[in-house]
């Protein structure tokens, strides 16, 4: 039955996608760039929160560690006047917000939202603090085509042209970790210890120590997320550039049922939303007022959990602590 | 009735102190005086009358908004997106403070904020609806709302509610018979929030409902075994958080600002998530944690200009002290037995 | 416990980075104010920085310009919140320590500024971008016509497009973002009139309203970024930061031009080089220098007055615009000026 409803959306899309082509291939290329573009970094965080959710910890400062990497990220490639090492910044910003949130939840067992929402408020407060205005960074990476695969006619111009590293690398790292997840020895152990982490525990699975590997891995990729907005696709650190991010994130996440491929359909979806937004702007409609336009995509998103959240199941052990049990 | 000051009162201020510290070693790093700093921030709400009344001023709205969201962790709800019910509330007090003539004066404020506080409870009963019967976390439906009210509000405020002749997005001016007065420049609205405390301490210890909401909060299954309805309580603490929320809003716009632009309400939804943590989702033990922010906060804009350091400072610290506060160990250290906070332990139902 | 100590440890030294960061401005000797021989300024901005790059900054620039050349001193006072009670809260803060001249930045100020004036009319106050009226003599609103920077930047913006299509990125509709927008469109058609060319209309997109819509630049580069792809090539990038997200979106790409707002963004975003061929700009550097000056020779009259606008200077650009083009900007701009020409904005 779910099948059937899948494959009929995804035919309903495809022939949507194929009309506004034929009418408009640069308009409908220029839209489905733009999706990319925007749902990408939203994408990988959603990554970010099924490691951790999968594992059973839910993590809703990610936020927070996108701020953190990104704030330390930038500033390491304008004091050292190196992208890279900028970016290696980042990912140890990450890492290390990521580490704290560990200990929190799963040493600490702290409550895991709030845990989150600490992780957050400390990012804010920290690098507001911090902040020096008027510094840059030396030349941001290209944006470049991909040599063979931009000229292929539907999905060439849409999603191989004009395009950061980040994004082209964010569409063979997220089918890799699907793969993981769901294909290696690795992404079983990491959901049992999300489902069922008593018989994992007794199938001899460490569920603390593979936990706290799993969040601060997410905490690599968000600060991966965090140090390509602030060094590539903007080039600039803002206080608060995430402007609710990591929560969009969260709930794509679930609208893609805790799975990479789902998820990244979702930021997908949502990046297009916004994208369609600012086309609407672009060809002048006036009777929609500008604001009403620019809500549209979390009128979406909530529309969209509210018609499917109901029949969600996320991790089962997902948001408590765990216990190990007195034999 | 006394006032037991238990070990619980250690960990707060054991975690002002180490996040002072941590502050001071910063401050220093960038070549200011912690003290000076220091003095400013910590003594000058406190110093004049003036900076008092500011001060009291400041801390009933954040005390309100602490309120708003105590009331949800309650529940068990985490009603993160109280900013978008702020607004909402704001601009609906507005809105009746400058539309609705002849209205003596108490009665011109209790029919706007009861405006304001149906209005944003429907925000709130919306939220509850989607999670007790779709499964919608209140923390994705509430941020994602906070957006969506910023889009309307804007709208309205730029359109059927702007001030005719005025070129910028602002409201008219609330009536006078809307202002919440001054008694000898003392807030009143403090005073509200304070008794706003006590009747919801009240309500949560003494009342039936109350005792739901928390058995809700704390146990969800256990509730459900003995025969309370989940689901209404999920809604009813959804409702309850965004009509004080909403409520914030009111009087921040009778009191303090007159009328109404969005940017004149940053933070406040933000802070009172801080101040909730703080007080561990106790109404009565925010109060102080309030007032001692609303002395930082009011004197936040002179500390640049008297000492050289931002007044970022105010958030930094805030957040140190909210992470000691709240990461168990400093509790440990202390050997205080304080109950940490919960919210919900899942995303599901 | 090794755990704990670790995981203090990495959250701290996270901290202690900031020992790499330079110090803030301190503040410039006040303490003679009360002498009427010396001048002193108070800038009172709003929730941004002096160092944002943008009217804030200008601001403080004109004042602390004022103030040199006056043989006087300039503070500022960063506002933290947006409300009339932070606003009357320092600007007390000046008036007590007995300032000469006040200046607060920016419209959401109008209200508190105008009942500073009627409280304290010994000092003189000047509201930037604050449209004045009933003012007391001791209030002046410095105001700009946007639009005419706008339409001169869209006429240069008609001459360089090879495809028709121009765009702006903006900030929060408000009316100086909507005035320099509009400028911008009509100064386009004015341009394809004079050449006999038929344009597209300049499709321009504003930013929802949100507390980050002038901090916003992942939105300012990815509709930038949207425009580019559907053939666009000159784009007015004007809301603070998420005009400057759009402007350094605009230089990677090859051979389209972008123009900046407010001050020449030559200097302030460097990134932008490779695209910005101008920038539509309000002098509110000069004008608040000005003001100053008039009340240093007293001869500071109340009101509404009226900035200059201009576009900046080609940079690098002066080579590949034809001559006879940049006389012809020359010429409107003198005109627009003049109010020979009219912007069509109201």
């Amino acid at each position: 039955m779910r099948k059937i409803r899948n494959y009929t959306i995804a035919a309903v899309l495809l022939a949507v996608w194929i009309f506004g082509y034929v009418l408009d291939s640069g308009i409908t290329n220029s839209v489905l760039s733009s999706g990319l573009r925007f749902g990408m970094p939203l994408a990988l965080a959603a990554m970010v929160g099924i490691m951790c959710e999968r594992s059973g910890v839910i993590n809703i400062g990610i936020e927070g560690t996108m701020l953190l990497s990104g704030f330390f990220g930038f500033y390491a490639g304008v004091y050292t006047k190196n992208v890279l090492i900028g970016f290696a910044a980042a990912i140890i910003a990450g890492i290390t917000a990521s580490f704290l949130h560990a200990m929190m939840t799963i040493v600490w067992k702290m409550d895991q939202i709030i845990a989150g929402t600490i992780i957050n408020i400390l990012a804010s407060g920290l690098t507001s603090f911090l902040y020096v205005a008027g510094v840059t960074i030396p030349n941001n990476w290209p944006i470049f085509d991909i040599p063979v695969l931009s000229k292929l006619p539907l999905v060439g111009e849409s999603f191989f042209s004009q395009q950061g590293p980040i994004q082209y690398l964010g569409l063979i790292f997220i089918p890799f970790i699907w793969i993981m997840m769901y294909k290696t020895r690795w992404g079983l152990r990491t959901r049992s210890i999300g489902e069922n982490p008593g018989s994992a525990d007794t199938a001899g699975v460490s569920v603390i120590r593979m936990r706290i590997t799993n969040v601060v891995l997410g905490g690599a990729i968000g600060g991966l997320v965090g140090g390509f907005i602030c060094l590539e696709l903007v080039g600039s650190f803002s206080k608060e550039f995430t402007a609710g991010a990591g929560f969009t994130a969260l709930a794509l996440m679930i609208f893609g049922r805790w799975n990479p491929l789902g998820a990244f359909a979702a930021a997908i979806a949502f990046g297009l939303a916004q994208a369609l937004s600012t086309q609407l702007q672009i060809f002048g409609v006036q009777e929609i007022p500008q604001q009403f336009i620019n809500i549209l995509p979390y009128v979406f998103t909530i529309a969209v959990l509210a018609f499917s959240a109901g029949k969600v199941r996320p991790p089962a052990a997902a948001g408590a602590p765990y216990e190990k049990e007195k034999a | 009735m006394k006032l037991r000051i238990s070990k619980d009162a250690l960990v707060p201020i054991g975690s002002v102190l180490v996040a002072l510290g941590i502050g001071a070693v910063l401050i220093a790093a960038q070549g200011h005086s912690p003290l000076v700093a220091y003095k400013v921030l910590l003594i000058k709400g406190f110093s004049s009358v003036a900076g008092l009344q500011e001060t009291l001023s400041k801390a009933g709205i954040l005390i309100m908004s602490g309120l708003a969201i105590t009331v949800g962790l309650r529940a068990g709800l985490f009603n993160i997106g109280a900013q978008g019910q702020v607004i909402t509330g704001a601009l609906a007090f507005t809105f009746i403070g400058y539309k609705v003539q002849g209205l003596p004066a108490p009665i011109h404020i209790l029919v706007a904020l009861i405006f304001a506080i149906i209005v944003s409870s429907l925000l709130g009963a919306f939220v509850g609806f989607l999670k007790a019967s779709r499964g919608v976390h209140e923390v994705i439906s509430t941020i994602m709302l906070n957006s969506i009210m910023a889009g309307i509000v804007d709208y309205l405020a730029q359109n059927q509610l702007k001030q005719p002749g005025q070129p910028n997005t602002r409201t008219p001016d609330i009536l006078a018979s809307a202002r919440l007065p001054h008694l000898f420049g003392w807030p009143i609205g403090f005073a509200i929030a304070i008794a706003l405390a006590f009747a919801l301490s009240w309500v949560l210890k003494r009342t039936t409902t109350g005792f739901e909401l928390e058995t809700v909060g704390r146990n969800r299954a256990a509730a459900w075994y003995a025969g309370i309805s989940v689901k209404k309580s999920i809604v009813l603490g959804m409702m309850l958080s965004a009509a004080i929320a909403g409520f914030t809003g009111g009087i921040y716009s009778s009191e303090t600002t007159g009328y109404f632009v969005p940017a004149f309400y940053s933070g406040i939804g933000f802070d009172g998530i801080t101040i909730a943590l703080l007080g561990r989702a106790n109404p009565i033990a925010l109060i102080p944690g309030a007032i001692f922010i609303g002395g930082m906060r009011s004197a936040q804009s002179a500390i640049q200009f008297e000492s050289g350091v931002a007044p970022d400072i105010i958030n930094l610290l805030l957040a140190l002290v909210l992470f000691f506060a709240t990461a168990p160990f400093l509790a440990k250290l202390l050997k205080s037995n304080a109950k940490s906070v919960t919210t919900t332990s899942g995303w599901s139902s | 416990m090794k755990k704990r100590l670790i995981a203090g440890v990495g959250a701290l030294s996270l901290a202690v980075l900031g020992f790499a960061m330079p110090s803030s401005v301190a503040a410039a000797d006040d303490s003679k104010c009360a002498d009427a021989a010396v001048l002193c300024i108070g800038v009172v901005t709003d929730i941004g920085h002096v160092d944002d790059k943008s009217f804030n900054q200008a601001a403080w620039e004109g004042a602390q310009a004022g103030a040199k050349a006056a043989g006087g001193v300039a503070n500022y006072i960063e506002s933290s919140a947006a409300a009339d009670t932070e606003y009357a809260k320092n600007i007390k803060l000046f008036a007590d320590k007995k300032y000469d001249v006040i200046v607060t930045v920016g419209f959401l100020e109008a209200n508190a500024t105008l009942a500073a004036a009627k409280q304290y009319p010994d000092i003189k106050f000047i509201g930037v971008d604050q449209f004045v009226s009933d003012a007391p003599a001791n209030l002046a609103g410095l105001n700009f016509y946007e639009d005419r920077a706008g339409f001169v930047a869209g006429y240069l913006a008609g001459y360089l497009t090879k495809t028709g299509k121009t765009g702006a990125v903006v900030g929060l509709n408000i009316p100086p973002v909507y005035r320099f927008a509009e400028g911008f469109k009509n100064g386009v058609a004015h341009s394809a009139a004079e050449q006999g060319k038929k344009f597209a209309k300049t499709k321009i997109v504003y930013h929802p309203a949100a507390d980050n819509a002038f901090n916003d630049p992942a939105f300012g580069a990815a509709n930038a970024a949207q425009m580019l792809s559907q053939g666009y090539d000159v784009i007015f990038a004007a809301g603070g930061n998420t005009g400057n997200g759009g402007l350094t979106r605009i230089a990677k790409a090859k051979g389209k031009y972008c123009i900046g707002v407010d001050v020449d963004q030559w200097n302030t975003v460097k990134e932008a080089r490779p695209c910005l061929v101008t920038s539509a700009m309000k002098n509110i550097a000069a004008g608040v220098a000005e003001q100053v000056g008039l009340v240093k020779s007293g001869k500071f009259a109340g009101g509404n007055v009226y900035g200059t606008t201009a576009i900046a200077p080609f940079h690098a650009f002066a080579k590949k615009i034809p001559a006879s083009v940049q006389k012809k900007v020359a010429k409107l701009q003198k005109d627009v000026n003049a109010g020979i020409v009219k912007t069509g904005v109201k």
